[in-house]
Parts: C-alpha cells; structure tokens; sequence
C-alpha cells in the first residue's frame, strides 16, 4: 500500500533533536523547510500487512501458518486475550536513506535534521498504516503498535517476520545480519486483534526495558512510548 | 553445447512463452510461509518435476528451475549447499523436459543483502554469491535474473554470468507505478547499462499486474531494441486474503494489449498457474512479433539518471589533482569526502555529468578511483565520465560503476585503441576519442579529422556503436599557437556533420597565459557551441562558463520558453545575502550558521591576520562559546552543528590558504573514528567528525561497518593515540567490544572513547573502553583531556 504524505510532523521531528521547548531560530526552520520539502520529493511510503490467528503455549505466542513464536513476557501481555495478531512492516523508501547520505556529504546540519525529519515521517506511515488496516479489517478491537526491541520482545524475531510478509519483494525491506532494516526508516510491528474488548495495555517508561539506556530518559524527555 | 545457437533458434519462433510463478504452485502444495522452496529439490523431486510439467503442458518454451533463492547467504542455516540444490533443481526441470524442446533456466533472484552503500554487501562480495551460483548451475540452458531491483546488483551478477559461462542472458527487473525500482533506478538506465553489458533479453516480472505494467513496458519499449520480456503477476493481490485479482483470460487479454510495445517473450509471475500460460499462448496463435526498431541517442546514466546528449550538457572538469594543492593534499590523505564536496558543487554549478580522475603518483590509482566511485555514487546521482591514462584503472572503474559511464579517453595510436575500446565494448560504456596518435596532435583539422575517423573504424568494427563515440578535437593554448583556435572549431564542425558524432571538450587551456582568462575561455566555449560542441567540460563554478551554455541553450531553442535559465538566475537576489557581510563579523557568522559569508571573512582576514590567531582568538573562542550554550540547553543539537559546518568552512579556506602558501597546518592530533563492524548507522560518528576536526585534530574517518582489524592496523599505521567507536545497536555493541580487546591485544598505544545510543557509561567501562562520550561536545572535550594528559608531545 502505497501512503502519501503531504507534510512532515516538524515538533515531533525538534523533539527528537532534543529541542526542549523555547524559539527555533530562523536558520533551522530555512533548513527545515529544505529538507522536509526534499524528503517529500525523494520518500516513496509504503505498509504491508497479513493477519493471523495466534495461539498461547509454553514456548511463547505461536503464530498460526508461520514458523513465528512470539517470545518475551512483553509481547505475551501486549497480546493477552487476542485471538489474532496483525503482523505490519512500513518504509520511506531508499529515497530516504539517498537523501540523509547526500546531505551528510554536504552539511551534517541538513543531515540531522533530515534524519530527525524522516523518524517523524515514518511514524506517520505508521498512524496511517494503522488507521487503514484496521478499516480494511473491520470491526474488531485492536491494541497499539507494538515492536520488536520494545521490552523484552526480540530483536532476533524481525528477520522470520518480514520473510513471512514477504517485505523484500513486496516494499523493498531488507534486514543485515545485525538486525538493522534497510531501507533504515522503516518500521515493523505487531497489532493484536480481538472480538472482545482489550483492557489497554499500560504503556510508559514504567514497562519499557529499555528504560535504563534510553536516550530520551537521559535528556528528560520521552519516545511517546 | 553451444548454448546461444539452441537459444538463438529458439528466438526464431514467433513468441517465446515462459513459465508461471513457482511459489504460488508450491504454496498451493502445502509451502508454508519462511520455509526454503529449494530444498524440495531434494526432498520432494516428484513434486517439482509435477509442477514443471504442467508448464511445459501449457505452452512454455523455456522453464525456470526452482533455484530462485539457492544462493550462499539465503541457505546460511539450510543442511544443503548451493551447489546441491542448484544442481538438483536443474536435474528436475531437466528431467521434465525429456522428449521437448523445452529450455532449462537458472533461476537466480536477488541474494537478499542491499549493497553498498545503502547495504552492507560490497559488489566483489555480490560478484562472488552470484559466480557460485553460475557455476553450480552449468547445466542449465539461459540464465535468468528476474525480480532485481538494484542494477549494481544486477550488473554484478550479469558480468558474473559472462565471465563464468556462455550462456544467454535474459534480466528482469521489478518496478513500481512511479516508473522505479525500490531502489530508484529508472527504466531508460537499467536498459541502456543492461544492454551495454551485452545481455540477451530484458523485461519486467513482479510486483504489479499486466495493466499496471504496461505505461513502464511503453516506457521500456522506446529505450531497446532487444527483445523484452514480459512475466507480470497476476494483478493485484487483496491485502487480507492475498488472492490476486485477474483471471488467466483477462490476464492474456491485458498481455495482448503490449504485443505492439515489441514484447516477445511472455510468461506469468506471482499468482499465475499453468492456466495463465495455457491461455496467454492461445492468445499469441496468429499475433505477429513486432521488433523494435528504436534510434538509441547517445547517453550516459547513472542507476537512478540518464543524460541524454541531445543538446550541450556540462561535464565539470573539477575532480582532478592537476595544478591543485589541495586536491593533492586530500588524495594523499584519502580524503574522499573532500572529493565529495567537488562533485557536489559543482552539481550546485551546473554540471550534468562529473569527471573523475584521481591520478597522482604516490598512490594507488586503481584502488583510489574504485573508492571515489563508489562513494560518489552513493551520494550524487549525475552519471561519471571515468578518467585515467592506464587502461588497468579504467577498467576497475569501469568494473564497480553503476550505469553506463564515459571513459576518458582512447586515442589515435594503435597501443590505446588496443587496450581501451575492448573495455569499452566489454562494460558498455560510450567513450572519449582524442585525436592525437604516435605522431602528436595534427595541426590541421583534416588531420584531428582523420584520426576521429580512425577511432570511429575501430570502434564500430568491434562492435561499440557509433552513438557511444565522443570526439574530442582538442583545444591548445591560443597565446601560444593563435591558429590552433580556429583549427579546432573546424576540426569540431567537420566530425559533427561529415562523420555525425557527438563532440567534446576541454577548452580551459585556451586561455592559458593570458590575463583575465575567464573572458577569452568563455568565448571560446561560445564559439565551440555554435560549431557543434555537445560536451564542454569545464569548471562548472565559474559562473561565465555555466552562463555561456545556458544563454546558447535559451538562444538557440533547446531550453523552451527559457525556464531552465529563469530557474537558475530568476531569483537570484534573494538567494544570496552575502552582500550584507560588510556590516557582520566572523563571529556573528558563526553564531548565525552563514556558510558562505564565514568563508568570505575568513578569505579577508587572511589578508591581514595570521591563520592561527583567526583560529585561536576566534573560531576556537566561538565554538568553545557554542559548546557551553548546547551543554546548557540554551541551544539544541542542528544549531550547535550548524556552527561547525561554518567553522568547518572557514577551515578549508584557511587550509587553502596553507597548501597555497606551503606553510604547515598544526595539528593537535590523530584521532581515528569509525562505525563498528555490522552497524550502518554513521550520523552521530559523523557528527562527533565534523566537530573534532573544528577543534583543529586530524581525523581519519574509517566510515562505517568498519573490521576490528581495519581499526587496529589504521592505528597502528598512522600512529594514533584517540580511537572513538560508535555503535547504535545493542546487536552492534559486541562488535565494539571486540574491536576494543583486538586493539588491547595488539598492544596499541591508544585511547578508545566510545559512544552511541545503547551505551551507557557503566557498559563502556565493561567492554574496556576508557572514556564514555555522552555526546559530540563530549568527545571534543576528552579528546582534549587525552591529548594534554597522556600523549602531549602531539
């Protein structure tokens, strides 16, 4: 599924780097303006999804039809009493990745605000991605994005995941055998779906193992999360 | 088996019909999603020997065996080796063939590792994934490369594919409406470089239906005269019950639909079955093949643009060490962003294509040429006119290049046309004729003539077509011979009508020796332009040059309603406020992010002040000030960036200022940065760079995905006593780890900073590194704090 952006989230984008309130000088915002205007030029978005039937055990939350077992206390919580899960993957597109390169080349200003630009972008796709899914889906109850690295859920488990959705062909999403996804802004998650009402899963620092190098936390501020 | 003769008389049949997808067929068996489809060569043989039957019941006349992903990195954890499940794959599809005269493919899809530099993979490491694989698959008739959506892939496999076998070649790439791959490449390059290399066939498979493909087969279509391929899904598939949405008879009609686009070969991709092919075939009963007969034009591309030379188009001439210190400089210390920052000014200039010579004596030329190839195209993507004296370092350029490229250049004498156009051929490049030979440059027009006519023989007779010959009819000093001008535009004139060929060249020599040079070498562009010249190369930054090809653009009709010249001098006023500089300071220019003016200023002051009061009593003083408003939260991080990029310029101009002068930079120090083995994530290293190097330390920049060893020997070479390691993984903080015992091991005299995301001080001192950088400011200060405490002779 192809998405279209018009314009990027700037705030969110200053939040991520590290922008803690106050005035942001003209210079920043004429270079703002350059690099979300390029970005918009150069990103194709696109989200792909499949749903499964998903099944408790011992070994973790099997998902039905795939060689996929969630493990992690995390993910078994975030997916405790669904029936099924939405497996979705989203990307900018290489366009993305060419753009923060020519602009580390030419200015690291442009390529940290281009980068920081494309993280906010991307998290769009994924609001939008979301909000169709689960249109294209219906009328069933649904938990928030959840995704590999959060808690204590794998990072190890994204490889079998896009090959399940078949990302590489389908959106052009790759994986390095360190676990890093290429096109780099890209995103995958895991949705659970169920007929009854999901008591909403608590969400915060609180129950993020990451809580103890998280960069945000370290600057006092916070992932959304 | 002289495999091209079977596939040539093959060819001769009206339409070739390939076979549907095998996934789909597999799937319908009972293939669960994640499991490896080729291992079913050896455990269930019946099962795809069933399957290819019924393809070559339907009507195919060439089948693909089941080895699409059998490649070294994709059967990493898989009990079987390529070579068992290739060779088992072909037996079955060999097997299914018996009393036919059914073909056997190699079916060989993307390896499933991006390449550099979006990847990681490097294209000798894809070369050598691709050779195995050609190998193993020794018995099969034609090699197929299908679902490719990197050309520099592609191109790896396809050279692997020539120099390992003989067989036809048939590549299909995979394109999404907006005309590209996922990776950009546009059709026009992928058949330009594609058929330059010298395949056999060229097409599309994958990703949309017949409908959806066929504005890109159009597009294909004007582009080749090869046959083209055509093997679509079956349309779309719905998002939640992944069916697809054409039925086999719809889908025949839509392929009908794009027989007069010069289709030839047709087949199905995902979602299609033995149902597709059987009724495409029927279809094709009583259509004829209508080839196409297609006047190329002379281009060049890179993956993801094509210049076409169909009016004058700017090679910018600045990517040469000749007469420039500081260029020098920058090779010898491998200062490939250096070359970087030429390109892309002078992409800003105006150039369409870059010229790139790196020779130097001192250094290894063909080892430094692959490096400024690879790194330019990674950041620019105007297409390269490779340019070297010594045909080894053409062709390793010619080798790792993405697109179909220039070569500068062959010339008249038989030892150059003898070494140079068979690369030429071999890479499919077009190609820089001199007219110069044994005896020197003629003097006369006739004579340069002569020899462009010489090199046109030459060419065509091994094959490289005459669109692909650019004549260069060179330009020599007007102080010194004043009627050589003139001989040349003649010389220029009569190639371009008497032989039809494009032309190019150099004209800055022309004013060599005189004063204001500027104004006779952009009169003589003038007047080369009016006589045929298609190629200046020149220096795109001087405005006068660009201007002069831009003003014959708009007089003489190629530039349409002069918008092209209105986008680049419409709106210049406001684009540049450096007028205003007389009433700022370089301080203020530094705290207000002015690029240019900081380097302006710092030209003045140069005029009257010593280069290192500049950098002590102000770009010091203003960063240092700059670092304590980020420690302090009064500004944020693009801010504090911004400040160095203006430093950072200031810098150039005062190291400018030295290479001219011959007097020494002092240097605080050596300090290596680089990106651990397996992490890509190279921003915050770079940005710890930019500020280390305002700091007046020479940084040398490993990059990123960087060997422990690579580290340990760079050290070691260079004598460096800060090491900083960056890491943005926690998959990524071994490498870190083990990077540092190896350089503990070795027994280097050095202090290693590390820094990233996932860090954290407590990790750090873990893993033995001696200093934790919160952030860059951080690293400038320990970088201090090494170099005064521990090493402070440096």
């Amino acid at each position: 599924m192809q998405v279209n952006l018009n314009n990027i989230n700037r705030d969110e984008a200053f939040r991520y780097m590290g922008h803690k309130g106050g005035e942001i000088p003209q210079s920043i915002i004429s270079i703002a303006d350059e690099c979300e205007q390029k970005l918009l030029e150069n990103i194709s978005p696109k989200y792909i999804y499949k749903i499964f039937d998903i099944t408790p055990s011992q070994e973790g939350i099997i998902v039905e039809n795939t060689p996929l077992v969630f493990k992690g206390r995390d993910i078994a919580e975030h997916l405790q009493g669904c029936e099924k899960c939405v497996l979705m993957c989203a990307t900018l597109s290489s366009g993305a990745d060419r753009v923060i390169r020519q602009y580390e080349a030419s200015g690291m200003e442009k390529a940290v605000v281009a980068d920081c630009l494309a993280s906010s972008a991307i998290e769009q796709v994924c609001n939008i991605a979301e909000a169709e899914i689960q249109k294209a889906i219906g009328d069933y109850n649904y938990t928030w994005r959840f995704s590999a690295g959060y808690g204590d859920f794998p990072l190890e488990i994204q490889k079998d995941f896009l090959t399940v959705l078949d990302a590489q062909r389908r959106i052009g999403l790759n994986i390095t055998d360190s676990l890093i996804l290429i096109p780099r802004k890209s995103v995958t998650a895991v949705m659970g779906v169920s007929k009854n009402e999901i008591a909403k899963g608590k969400r915060g620092c609180g129950c993020c193992n990451m809580r103890e190098i998280c960069n945000f936390r370290k600057r006092g501020t916070h992932c959304g999360f | 088996m002289d495999f091209k003769a079977k596939f040539e008389k093959l060819m001769q049949k009206e339409f070739v019909s390939l076979d549907g997808a095998m996934g789909t067929m597999l799937q319908a068996r009972g293939l669960k999603m994640g499991e490896t489809p080729e291992v079913l060569n050896i455990e269930n043989p019946e099962m795809l020997v069933q399957i290819h039957k019924e393809y070559i019941e339907a009507g195919a006349d060439i089948i693909y065996a089941n080895t699409f992903g059998a490649n070294r990195y994709k059967l990493e954890h898989c009990d079987y080796t390529v070579n068992q499940l290739i060779k088992a794959g072909i037996e079955n599809a060999k097997k299914a063939c018996e009393g036919t005269d059914t073909l056997v493919a190699l079916d060989i899809g993307p390896i499933g590792q991006l390449l550099e530099p979006t990847g990681t993979l490097t294209f000798e490491q894809a070369y050598d994934i691709y050779k195995e694989q050609i190998i193993a698959g020794s018995e099969a008739d034609v090699i197929v490369f299908e679902t490719m959506t990197d050309l520099y892939e592609l191109k790896s496999a396809v050279l692997a594919a020539k120099e390992n076998s003989n067989k036809p070649i048939i590549c299909t790439m995979t394109f999404e409406e907006n005309m590209r791959t996922f990776t950009g490449c546009g059709v026009d390059s992928m058949a330009l470089t594609l058929e330059g290399l010298g395949v056999d066939a060229i097409g599309l498979n994958c990703s949309l239906g017949p409908a959806e493909l066929y504005p890109i087969v159009e597009k294909l279509s004007k582009w080749t005269n090869l046959p083209i391929v055509l093997k679509p899904n079956a349309g779309l598939p719905d998002p939640v019950t992944n069916e697809y949405n054409v039925t086999p008879k719809e889908f025949a009609k839509l392929m009908q639909k794009t027989i007069p686009l010069g289709v030839k070969i047709f087949g199905g991709c995902c979602g299609t079955t033995p149902e597709f092919i059987k009724e495409t075939n029927a279809m094709l009963k009583g259509e004829k093949y209508q080839p196409l007969n297609n006047i190329i034009p002379s281009a060049c591309c890179s993956a993801s643009k094509t210049v076409v030379i169909n009016r004058p188009r700017i090679i910018g001439e600045r990517i040469n060490p000749t007469g420039k210190k500081r260029f020098k400089e920058a090779l010898l210390a491998n200062d490939i962003d250096y070359i970087l920052n030429q390109a892309i000014e002078q992409i800003h200039g105006g150039a369409d294509i870059l010229d790139v010579n790196v020779g130097l004596p001192g250094i290894d030329e063909g080892d430094m040429m692959c490096r400024a190839v690879k790194a330019l195209q990674g950041v620019v993507d105007v297409p390269l006119q490779l340019d070297s004296t010594i045909p080894a370092v053409l062709e390793q350029a010619l080798r790792v290049y993405n697109g179909k490229p220039i070569v500068n250049s062959v010339n008249g004498e038989e030892k150059s046309l003898q070494a140079v156009l068979p690369l030429v051929k071999k890479y499919g490049a077009a190609v820089v004729g001199l007219c110069l030979d044994e005896n020197g440059i003629p003097k006369t027009a006739e004579g340069r003539f002569e020899i462009a006519k010489k090199i046109l023989d030459r060419a065509t007779s091994i094959g490289i077509k005459k669109e692909n010959i650019f004549i260069d009819c060179l330009c020599l000093t007007v102080s010194a011979e004043q009627d050589a001008a003139i001989e040349t535009l003649k010389a220029i004139h009569k190639v371009k009508t008497e032989l039809g060929l494009k032309t190019v060249l150099g004209v800055s020599n022309i004013s060599f020796g005189l004063p204001e040079r500027v104004i006779v070498t952009h009169n003589f562009l003038t007047m080369a332009l009016a006589n045929g010249l298609d190629l200046p190369i020149i220096n795109p930054n001087v405005a006068d040059m660009t201007g002069s090809v831009r003003a014959y653009n708009v007089l003489v009709g190629h530039d349409k309603n002069s918008i092209e010249y209105v986008n680049a001098y419409g709106n210049k006023k406001s684009e540049n406020p450096a007028e205003k500089s007389e009433n700022i300071d370089l301080a203020y220019a530094l705290e207000n992010g002015l690029k240019a003016e900081g380097a302006k200023l710092t030209e003045q002051l140069l005029e009257t002040t010593e280069p290192m009061n500049i950098i002590n009593n102000i770009l010091i003083p203003a960063l240092d000030k700059c670092g304590a408003e980020f420690e302090s939260g009064k500004i944020f991080l693009p801010q504090l960036i911004l400040t160095a990029g203006v430093a950072q310029g200031c810098f150039e101009v005062i190291k400018n200022h030295f290479a001219k002068t011959g007097e020494k930079s002092v240097s605080k120090g050596k300090i290596i940065v680089a990106t651990v083995k397996g992490d890509i994530h190279d921003i915050g290293k770079n940005i710890v760079k930019v500020l280390l190097e305002n700091y007046g330390y020479d940084v040398i920049d490993l990059g990123k995905d960087v060997d422990y060893q690579s580290v340990v020997d760079c050290a070691i070479e260079n004598n460096v006593h800060l090491v900083g390691l960056s890491a943005l993984m926690t998959t990524t903080l071994v490498s870190m780890e083990k990077t540092i015992q190896l350089l503990h091991k070795n027994n280097v005299d050095c202090k290693i900073m590390v820094g990233g995301a996932v860090l954290t001080p407590e990790y750090a001192e873990q893993i033995g590194a001696d200093y934790y950088a919160k952030d860059a400011k951080e690293s400038c200060d320990i970088a201090k704090e090494v170099f005064e405490k521990f090493y402070p002779a440096n």
